[in-house]
Order: structure tokens, then C-alpha cells, then sequence
């Protein structure tokens, strides 16, 4: 069973990574800039830009693991496209008649859209699911309110331990053919069931009792309390936190005054490049949603140099 | 001044008040001593551990008074009591807070509000002293039990406490993590001063070193003194506790029969193996050593066919996964107790998880009586046929008093008819089943029925347990780790049941870790090593080849004699060889 363990932990692995090295505020706030902004940029170039560097962020961390999400992703994709249209009957250019109603061109486009905003929005979801160890997130969570991160810490050690209980007690009664066989009945199943539960519910109180123990003995609610923190919010995180409010600013900005409009009916049009608040929107995002790959470009060639000095 | 001082201390739980659990205790124990708690399960060790720290003691009836320091301790305020006295329990896991190895770590000193800069220096201190370092990032689950014990003493150690107190802490530790275990507060006792106040099952590690053993009997201190006193009060006094000596004293005394004892020097008790050694080589010394008349070899009877058969049996987890079974290959003879020993991960425990089809080899062949375990239907092959004891008696227990617990095994019906009856008539008024009585009876827990199965002792949930497989009336039962957390006087109590059991043709296959146990009591011993069995013998040629994974008694005097494994073995081949 341990290995089995060990054996999920590794697909959670990933490669090395610059970025997953700063401040999980630093992350957080990248994290939530890209998701957010994701969501609310309707507009096929900034979602194209975000699937693509979600795309290649992705890859840098997990490598050939990315393509099996990627493929869901791609059905999914298509699935939201192609169906849009057929409730959507809005727009002027028809495609062509299906079941006797018109299946558009503006509506495919708006599906590709809302259907890309997904993909793009589920792809940083992967991302962040590596980056964003639990350590991280209950230090996060404990800088807004400590008493949660400690409970969080807890239950997420209690779930896991419950669940290797469930099997010991299962395969400790099947041993002495307690545990009921294909065969038994519905009835016999659900009473087994109940059986086991109980158990592990004396256990969990039992152990519940020991670890209150072990807590007040070391000193738990005597007391103000601190927590520790194994993470430090040292000079270049300051300098990256900086770097990414400033460009969260100007696009938003940007947007403010028009960058990410997009009109599906009656026709389809949308700013494009050249306009100014759009290049200038759209570069600043681009860059705000690079900065994790940039790290990881920027520390390679680094340590380039300095093998080549050696 | 004494460290810590236990004045005439009596205490009473509320619901049973004319019973004292402590009867007039008193101790002392000067700063830095190691201080051993010994004595039966019951007999109050426990208790007085929790007397020791104002949190943990529960409510009750209670006199005298404890001293830390010379102030009494209700009135340290428990801030303080927290970071002075450290408290190390029996199980590894449910005193485990967080669910990362430096949040545990970090976790006393987040209660007691240290600063940012103190933590970390404290915490870096715990990691490197207790060679924490490679695994400071993991999850708590992914350590062995060796490593979370190793880890709930460090996390105590980095409140820094000016005593460790430790109830039984390796009773639920394999024999090497436990003797690393034992070693590590040593070296704490000795290199910072730390007072220790430990309670042991296991003397072999512990006694020699202690500067004081507290001995204690129904809830009274009978003797404290030197290690070496008190094995010589303890033999005198012909108490039970003698037989939890450690194995030289006890064949010292064993051979000199206690003559002359209140002349004799006490400085020539043997502490360990190597004071043992040395004993019995003074004693013979220029003597010459009696060849031990050989006994006739039993030839194992081919013909019969064995009750378990393993053939080249391969299993892994998963087809990435390295193989646990490597071609295992045993024949485990009818009526006999078949003992493996051998490390952690070496497929000990698989390979009983294999015989009771929990997990499915997939290479080999395994037979039962002869016939292939797949061809049986579960119903048979769990019912009077095959039964496994696992290693946590708990897991087989779901019900709320001890009789519900045995008579859930007759069946739903049955089981549902006792209920109501027992419900109506109270339960003295109702008769057992007569095949319960009578395996109760062969158990000794008649006394224990109306128990809830969480409150007994490590001890007799262990035989409640037993009684619980028994009943499915087995001629193959299966044990694993039978002799963990268990003190030496209910090993007794298990290993005469195993016996009448074998005596009645029951087959048991066993895996352990207990040398001294598997020594004492198996008919056949084999060795476990990377998912096989690399030798199988009788007990004393096994361990007599053995030099390391042996006895005390063997390793103290295998120079002078061959194959005598077990304490009596020793005493009467000294004897022997004195008288001749």
C-alpha cells in the first residue's frame, strides 16, 4: 500500500520550476490574476494568448503527462464549439440548416470562444494544482486566519488515515468471513457496511482523544499562538510582486477603455492589432501570463553560463 | 533538591473510589536521572505518568502532592508545564498533529507563541540532532512507525524540556526501530542532562541503563533502587516481576539459586550480554564443557501433506511496481506453530495477506490441505477452515460490549436473538452459547463480557480478538505480529492458548518479530529475506547458527555452548556442567 502511495506522488511530481520557488502570495497572486482575468476577457485573441502560454507552462512542469490532460481538454473543446450554435441561433451568417434551423457562423465563433475560455481557464487550474502544494495553501490560509490552517492541516492528514483504516478493518473481517461474499445480499452488504463504519468511528474517537492529548500536552490554547512559517518574502519576490501588479494594472486598464470588445451579433467584430489600447492590453497580458516560463527560461540559461565558467 | 518529587501520592478514579490505582507513592528523582517504571499492566505505571503533568490527569480522588522543583506542581502554570515536561506516548500515529514532518516539528512552539527567529533556530536544531533533515518536507504518512516515534520526540525536544517522560514508546516499534529508538534517548539523558521517567515492556534495552528502577505492583511501589538491587529484591521476594528481568539476571540467579545471596557482591549481576559473557566465562574457566547429548534428529514427515503450501509464489502490487514476493516457497506442516521472522518490507506480512486472498499472487502455486486456494468458496474457506488474527486487534471489533462482539459470530439471527434476550433479562440472566462459553473460557475473558472492547488492555483485546477467529473454529490459523504492545506475563497467557490449540490439531502460521517469543514457543522457524524464506529449522538450530537475530540467552552464551536458546536451556546446561 505504500508504494501505491508513493506511486500517486510522483504524478504530482513535477519539473523543475523557478516560479513554484517564490512565495505562495506570490503565486496566489498569480494564480488568481490569470484565472480571473481569464474569465472575464471574452475576446478570441486573449484567449488564444492564454491557452497558449497555459499550454506551455503546463508542459514545462509535467511534460509528456500534459498531453493526456491536453487531449480531455481538445474533446471538451470542440464538444462546446460545435454545440453552441445549435441552441444559439443568434447571428447574420448562416453556415448551414440544421433540423431546420440555421447553425451560424457567429454562434460557432462565440462557442470556440466560451469553449477556449475553459480550456484555458481548466489548463491554469493543472498549473496551479502543482504549484500550489497543500504546505502552501494552508500558509496562505493561515495569514488570513491561523486557527483554520492548523484545522486544515489536521483534516488533511484524518482523510487519508480513515481511508487505510476502512481497508484494514474490511480485509481484517473478510479474514474471518465476517465481510460477506459476491453473493450475499443487499441487505447483508448495507449491514457490513454499517458495521465497519461504526468501528472506525470508535477508532476515530479513540485516536481523537490520544491527539487532544498530545495537544494540550504541548501546550495547545494555553496561550497566544504564532504560526510558523517555512516560507520567506524576501527582495525578488517584492520585485515580481511589483512587476505583475503593474501589468495586472495596465491591462485591466486597458480593458477599461475598450482592448478585449468583441461583438457576436448581429456580425462578428472585434478590436484587433494596431488599435492601441488592444496592443497595448494585449502585450502587457501575454507578458503578465509568461512570467512563470520566463523564470524558468531565465534561470536555465543562467546556470548555462555558469557550468560554461566552470 | 530533587527534580521532581512524588509525596505519598494516592488516587482513586470517581468510579471506583475504594479501589486506589495509586497507593501512597512516593519517589524521588534528582535532576538528570533515567529513571525505569516497571511492572504489570494494571499495576499503575501509567497512571502515575499522568499524574506527572496537570493535563493529562484525568479526574479523581486524589492525595499527596508532586513537587517539580520544589513547587507544587498545580501550581506551574500549564504554559510553563508544557515546554518543562515533555510527555512521549505509546502510538506513534494518533499523537501526530499536523500532516507535514516541520509543521509537527514547529507545532509546540506555535502553541507556546515563540517568535519567527526562535522557531526556525529550534526547529533547524531538532532536525539536524535527530538526523531529521532528509525527510524535513514530507507527509507524516509516508514515515515508517520508527521514524514518526523518532518524530514525536524531536517535536517534544524542540520545546526544550527539562524532563522526558515516555509511556511505553516502543510497543507498537519493530525491534530495530525500538533499540534506535532507546538509544536516541540515551543520548539525550547524556548529552543534555534531560531527566527521563520511562515505563518499558522490553527491559533488555533500558535496564542496564538506568540510574533508578521503580517497581510497581497493584498500585504501590514495592521496590526502587540501582538495576542490580532490585533484580536481587525481586528474586528474594520470588515476586512475578523477576520474570521481566532482563535475560542475564535472570540465569544469573537462575544458576546461582540466590545462594549466599545477601553476602554475594552485588557488582557481579550481569547487566548485559557482554557482563554475561564474561560471567559465564570466569565461571567455567579451565572447565571443561560437557558435549550436549545430541538429540535425535526428527526427520519431517514428507508423506503427510503439509496444511499450508507455498510454491514459487510471486506478487507485486502493480505491474511498475518492484515484485514483494519473490518466488516464495514453504511447506508449513499440520499441527505445528511455523514462526517467520526477518525485517521490516521484507514480505513477511504479504505473504500471510496472500493465503487469506487479500491480495492475489500472480505466478505460483499456493495449496490448503492439499488443494488449491483458489478452488475453495469463500463461505468454506473462512469457515472451520482458514482464519487470520491481524496484527491491530481493534480492527475486528464492532461492537459495543465484549459479548455482542463473540456472539456476532454465530450469525445474524442468532446473534440478534442473544440481543434481545440479553435486552429483556439483563445479561447475567441470559446463558452464553455453550461454544462461547467455551472458548471464552480457553481465552480468559468470561471476566471481560460486558466490556466495551476499546476500554481492555493491549493484552486482552488481543485475546478477545483471538476468541472472536477462534469461533470461526480454524484449522489453519494465521497470526500477525501476536506479541506487539503485549507485556510478558499475557505472552504467557497467548502462548499456552496457542499451545492447547495445537495440541488439538490446529496448524499456526505466524509472523513476528519477537525473538525471544518465536524462540520459546514455535516448532519451526524460518528466516524471511527479500521475498523468500532463506532457511527453515527447529528453533534452536535456527537460532544457534544465528549470531545476531538470537536470543540474549544464546548470544550471552553461545562460546561455551551450542544450540541453548532460551534462558532455561542455559540454566540447565550451567548446571549441568557445575554438578558434573
Amino acid at each position: 500500500m505504500v508504494s501505491k502511495q508513493s506511486e500517486i506522488k510522483t504524478m504530482r511530481e513535477i519539473y523543475k520550476d523557478e516560479f513554484s520557488t517564490y512565495n505562495p502570495v506570490t503565486n496566489i497572486v498569480f494564480f488568481l490574476g490569470a484565472i480571473i482575468l481569464g474569465m472575464f476577457f471574452i475576446h478570441p485573441v486573449f484567449v488564444g494568448v492564454s491557452i497558449i502560454v497555459g499550454v506551455i507552462y503546463l508542459f514545462t512542469l509535467i511534460k509528456k503527462r500534459a498531453f493526456k490532460e491536453l487531449l480531455l481538454m481538445l474533446v471538451m473543446f470542440i464538444v462546446l464549439a460545435a454545440i453552441n450554435p445549435v441552441f444559439n441561433r443568434m447571428g447574420a451568417t448562416v453556415l448551414f440548416w440544421l433540423f431546420g434551423k440555421p447553425y451560424t457562423f457567429e454562434a460557432l465563433i462565440y462557442g470556440m470562444t466560451l469553449g477556449g475560455m475553459a480550456v484555458a481557464i481548466l489548463c491554469w487550474f493543472a498549473c496551479y494544482n502543482c504549484i500550489m502544494t497543500s504546505d502552501k495553501f494552508i500558509y496562505i490560509f493561515g495569514r488570513i486566519i491561523p486557527s483554520v490552517s492548523l484545522i486544515l492541516s489536521m483534516i488533511l492528514r484524518l482523510i487519508p488515515n480513515l481511508s487505510r483504516k476502512t481497508k484494514q478493518i474490511s480485509s481484517a473481517r473478510s479474514c474471518i468471513g465476517m465481510a460477506g461474499s459476491a453473493s450475499s445480499s443487499r441487505m447483508e452488504k448495507i449491514r457490513n457496511g454499517t458495521l465497519v463504519l461504526s468501528t472506525l468511528t470508535s477508532w476515530a474517537l479513540e485516536g481523537g482523544i490520544i491527539m487532544a492529548d498530545s495537544m494540550r500536552s504541548r501546550g495547545y490554547g494555553t496561550g497566544k499562538r504564532t504560526t510558523f512559517a517555512k516560507y520567506r518574502f524576501d527582495k525578488r519576490n517584492w520585485v515580481l510582486l511589483i512587476i505583475m501588479v503593474i501589468l495586472i494594472g495596465i491591462t485591466i486598464f486597458c480593458a477599461v477603455k475598450g482592448s478585449t470588445k468583441a461583438e457576436y451579433v448581429p456580425y462578428f467584430t472585434m478590436t484587433w492589432f494596431g488599435e492601441f489600447y488592444m496592443t497595448l492590453g494585449i502585450v502587457c497580458y501575454g507578458i503578465f501570463l509568461l512570467i512563470p516560463v520566463l523564470l524558468t527560461i531565465k534561470e536555465t540559461i543562467k546556470w548555462r553560463i555558469f557550468r560554461s565558467k566552470i | 533538591m530533587a527534580h521532581i518529587q512524588i509525596k505519598d501520592l494516592t488516587f482513586a478514579y470517581p468510579t471506583n473510589e475504594d479501589r486506589l490505582v495509586l497507593d501512597h507513592v512516593s519517589v524521588d528523582i534528582p535532576q538528570g536521572q533515567y529513571v525505569t517504571l516497571c511492572g504489570k499492566s494494571g499495576s499503575g505505571k501509567s497512571t502515575l505518568l499522568n499524574q506527572l503533568k496537570t493535563v493529562l490527569t484525568p479526574n479523581g480522588k486524589r492525595s499527596g502532592e508532586i513537587l517539580l522543583d520544589g513547587v507544587p506542581l498545580d501550581q506551574v502554570d500549564l504554559r510553563t508545564q508544557a515546554a518543562l515536561i515533555g510527555y512521549v506516548m505509546q502510538d506513534p500515529d494518533s499523537q501526530i498533529v499536523t500532516d507535514k514532518v516541520w509543521h509537527e516539528l514547529a507545532f509546540g512552539l506555535e502553541n507556546l507563541g515563540f517568535d519567527q527567529r526562535t522557531m526556525r533556530t529550534r526547529v533547524a536544531e531538532m532536525a539536524s540532532y535527530f538526523g531529521i533533515q532528509g525527510w524535513f518536507h514530507k507527509d507524516v504518512d509516508e514515515l515508517s512507525g520508527g521514524q514518526k516515534q523518532l518524530l514525536n520526540l524531536a517535536s517534544i525536544m524542540a520545546m526544550q524540556p527539562s524532563v522526558l517522560i515516555l509511556d511505553e514508546p516502543t510497543s507498537q516499534l519493530d525491534p530495530i526501530a525500538a533499540s534506535d529508538f532507546l538509544n536516541t534517548v540515551r543520548k539525550i539523558n547524556l548529552e543534555l542532562g534531560t531527566t527521563i521517567i520511562i515505563t518499558e515492556h522490553r527491559l533488555e534495552d533500558i535496564f542496564h541503563a538506568s540510574d533508578k528502577v521503580v517497581v510497581m505492583e497493584k498500585g504501590r511501589v514495592i521496590v526502587q533502587d540501582s538495576p542490580k538491587a532490585v533484580g536481587k529484591y525481586l528474586k528474594e521476594q520470588s515476586s512475578e516481576m523477576f520474570a521481566a528481568m532482563p535475560a542475564p539476571v535472570r540465569i544469573y540467579y537462575g544458576v546461582t539459586k540466590g545462594k549466599d545471596a545477601d553476602t554475594e557482591d552485588l557488582s557481579k549481576v550481569p547487566l548485559t550480554v557482554r557482563e554475561g559473557r564474561t560471567w559465564l566465562s570466569e565461571l567455567f574457566d579451565g572447565k571443561k564443557i560437557l558435549p550436549e547429548k545430541e538429540t535425535k534428529e526428527q526427520e519431517p514427515d514428507t508423506k503427510e501433506t503439509p496444511a499450508i503450501k507455498l510454491k514459487d509464489v510471486w506478487f507485486k502490487y502493480d505491474r511498475d511496481l518492484p515484485d514483494i514476493l519473490k518466488g516464495t516457497t514453504v511447506d508449513v506442516p499440520k499441527g505445528k506453530i511455523f514462526a517467520l521472522v526477518g525485517g521490516n518490507g521484507t514480505g513477511k506480512s504479504t505473504t500471510l495477506k496472500a493465503i487469506c486472498r487479500i491480495v492475489k499472487p500472480y505466478r505460483g502455486k499456493l495449496l490448503i490441505d492439499g488443494k488449491k486456494l483458489d478452488s475453495y468458496k469463500s463461505a468454506d474457506l473462512f469457515r472451520g477452515k482458514l482464519a487470520m488474527l491481524p496484527q491491530d486487534p481493534k480492527s475486528l471489533f464492532v461492537k459495543t460490549i465484549v459479548r455482542e462482539e463473540l456472539e456476532e459470530m454465530l450469525g445474524v439471527k442468532e446473534a440478534a436473538k442473544y440481543e434481545k434476550a440479553v435486552e429483556l433479562n439483563g445479561s447475567e440472566n441470559v446463558p452464553l452459547d455453550p461454544k462461547i462459553e467455551r472458548i471464552a473460557k480457553e481465552c480468559d475473558i468470561l471476566h471481560l463480557l460486558t466490556t466495551h472492547p476499546f476500554d481492555l488492555s493491549g493484552g486482552e483485546q488481543q485475546r478477545t480478538a483471538l476468541a472472536k477467529v477462534l469461533l470461526t473454529e480454524p484449522e489453519i490459523l494465521l497470526l500477525d505480529e501476536p506479541t506487539k504492545g503485549i507485556d510478558n506475563f499475557f505472552k504467557l497467557q497467548f502462548a499456552s492458548i496457542l499451545k492447547r490449540l495445537t495440541d488439538n490439531g490446529v496448524t499456526i502460521l505466524m509472523v513476528s518479530h519477537d525473538v525471544e517469543f518465536c524462540a520459546r514457543y514455535a516448532d519451526l522457524v524460518g528466516m524471511f529475506f527479500d521475498g523468500d524464506i532463506i532457511t527453515t529449522n527447529t528453533p534452536d538450530k535456527f537460532f544457534g547458527q544465528n549470531s545476531f537475530y538470537t536470543t540474549a540467552a544464546n548470544r550471552m552464551s553461545r562460546h561455551l555452548f551450542k544450540n541453548a536458546i532460551t534462558d532455561e536451556d542455559v540454566i540447565r546446561r550451567c548446571l549441568e556442567n557445575l554438578n558434573a
